[in-house]
């Protein structure tokens, strides 16, 4: 007898919304999560506003929590760290460690939803000084400061009068190894810009980048309006360097507009920092002997038209444990996921 | 070509304070808000340019450097970069439809309303255009042609120049007309033309850029003024 349960690994965005697609269709889903709590890198991270409909993301995780919790469908682990599997399509045997205690879970086909982690900038090729200047920051950090609703320069306290954004931290850059996008950067960044300017009217934002990617409707929904609207300054090409002198953060780069070197000075820097695979993606690839690329997210094997079956039949892969993906795609992705397991387990469970 | 000198504080002898108020007086302009939205750096607008091809100047990078409010840079421009553009606004393809073009015309403006010295030597090949124009009321002619102040002729202008009342008659034009030669202007048109500029403060304008070229044309629009009754009327 096939067993027809969903085992969905990873309970951010994409694990809650195929966890709640699954329970919508009338099957099964065991969502399990290692921290304890789900709502994923956005809960965990403390996201402010979600891009680009500035949605307060909280919120938003609340709404996609509720969906699951109570729900007689849905079988929420927290605390719970995968360790091993065997089996096939609609008989894996799928070993865990919850809240130190080893179990099996059954499952007739599996979605990994382990997501991504933000590059840590201690790790870039130009000289930027995260772990060095206090008001050298990242997008994530920011997001804590705007969340608090007191935007300050960590080393005063103080309301900062000029603050830049440099893009493309840790993303396509072969001396680091990831030559991909990042994708969401350019649009968080913009984001960020725009919620600055209206919390701190008269401070200066400027946004160093060297092409800003703002697909579909991110360009006038966010793009347009942090130029056009709010006053953002966004200058054609990349800070090499950031030093410090006095109380002021110097930003030495290239102005390519201008034809001109720049040394500009800034009270904050934000480093928009790309995303990388998360130790648990890498891990619970190994586990489940699904393929990896060259920067160690999950290698999906359909192309563009099937974007989450894996080498390992019965295993899918959805959401940023795949390669840098916004929400939307993470959401999209975890349909085709619920999907797509069930129809696995009903090929086996129903054979034509 | 020239190569256009950008750097920070190029014109350190001018306030930062002056340096805004230009460019405060610029943004007031009632133009301003269909001229400027953002600049995505497309380059279709330098694509366009024909003064783009013959000097080292950029519609993009006017339209960057007002967007980014840098008034140093707009400073450093409006004292030089704004007068290689030739207006004719084929930058106004521009697909964030900004116009490089009319933020030129209005900063332009404010250059000559503050006496700026480069509106002053930008406007100095002008004079006999003005001068023709604001006393007849009428046409540009050939031979207004001041070749030492459009190098973008080529260097054969001053052959040209030079050759100019020969060659037309061996073609011939239409009219053979030259400054001293152009159609007659009803003295009605002539006199509210005068009246218009008089009122309008565009008489103040040339007073500040070419005080010599202001003191001819006044001498002659005051006596014909005058003749058709108007003495009340005065410049200074």
């Amino acid at each position: 007898m096939a067993n027809e349960n969903i085992l969905i690994i990873g309970g951010g965005p994409t694990g809650l919304e195929a966890a709640r697609g699954i329970a919508d269709l009338g099957y099964k889903a065991i969502l399990v999560e290692k921290r304890e709590i789900l709502g994923g890198t956005p809960e965990a991270s403390g996201y402010a506003a979600l891009t680009p409909d500035m949605r307060d993301a909280g919120e938003a995780m609340q709404e996609m929590r509720d969906a699951v919790e109570n729900n007689p469908n849905v079988e929420i682990m927290l605390n719970t760290e995968v360790t091993g599997s065997t089996g096939s399509t609609g008989d894996f045997k799928v070993s865990a460690n919850t809240g130190g205690k080893d179990i099996t879970i059954e499952a007739g086909a599996v979605i990994i939803a382990t997501g991504f982690t933000h590059f840590d900038p201690g790790r870039e090729t130009q000289k930027y000084g995260y772990y060095e200047h206090d008001d050298v920051v990242t997008l994530v950090d920011a997001e804590k400061l705007l969340k608090s609703g007191n935007f300050v320069r960590p080393s005063t306290g103080e309301k900062p009068k000029r603050v830049a954004f440099i893009q493309c931290v840790g993303s396509r850059d072969r001396q680091i190894g990831n030559e991909y996008c990042s994708k969401v950067c350019c649009g968080i960044s913009s984001k960020q810009a725009i919620e600055i300017r209206e919390m701190l009217p008269d401070c200066k934002v400027f946004i160093f980048y060297i092409d800003m990617r703002m697909y579909g409707y991110w360009e006038n929904e966010i793009y347009w309006p942090a130029q056009e609207k709010h006053k953002v300054n966004y200058i054609k090409g990349m800070a090499t360097e950031i030093i410090k002198k006095g109380d002021t953060l110097i930003v030495k780069g290239e102005d390519t507009t201008m034809r001109r070197p720049m040394e500009v000075p800034m009270d904050m820097v934000i480093l928009a920092v790309g995303m990388e695979p998360s130790a648990g993606t890498i891990a619970v690839a190994d586990i489940f002997g699904v393929h990896k690329n060259k920067y160690k997210f999950i290698e999906t094997i359909g192309g563009a038209l099937n974007t989450v079956s894996t080498n390992v039949e019965g295993v899918m892969a959805a959401g940023a444990c795949t390669g840098p993906s916004d929400l939307e795609d993470c959401i999209s992705a975890a349909g085709a996921a619920a999907m797509k397991s069930i129809a696995a387990v009903r090929r086996v469970a129903v054979p034509a | 070509m020239m190569a256009l000198d950008l750097s920070q504080n190029k014109h350190s002898d001018v306030s930062m304070d002056e340096k805004d108020r230009l460019f405060d007086e610029v943004k007031s302009d009632e133009r301003w808000e269909h001229v400027l939205y953002g600049c995505y750096e497309c380059g279709i607008c330098v694509a366009a340019c024909p003064s783009a091809r013959f000097y080292d100047f950029s519609p993009r990078l006017i339209a960057q450097a007002v967007a980014r409010e840098d008034t140093d840079l707009i400073y450093t421009l409006m004292s030089d970069s704004i007068w290689d553009c030739s207006q004719c606004f084929s930058c106004d393809r521009c697909p964030r439809q900004n116009s490089p073009g009319q933020i030129i015309t209005i900063m332009r403006e404010v250059a000559v309303k503050n006496g700026l010295g480069t509106a002053k030597e930008a406007l100095a090949g002008y004079g006999r255009i003005i001068y023709k124009i604001m006393l007849t009321g009428t046409q540009v002619s050939p031979d207004m042609l001041q070749p030492d102040a459009f190098p973008d002729w080529g260097t054969h202008v001053y052959e040209i120049a030079d050759n100019l009342d020969d060659w037309r008659r061996a073609l011939p034009p239409e009219t053979l007309h030259t400054t001293e030669t152009s159609w007659v202007i009803d003295d009605k048109t002539i006199i509210e033309l005068y009246l218009i500029w008089h009122m309008t403060g565009v008489m103040d304008l040339i007073a500040g850029v070419d005080e010599g070229l202001y003191d001819i044309i006044v001498d002659v629009m005051e006596e014909r003024l005058e003749e058709a009754g108007y003495d009340d009327v005065t410049f200074d």
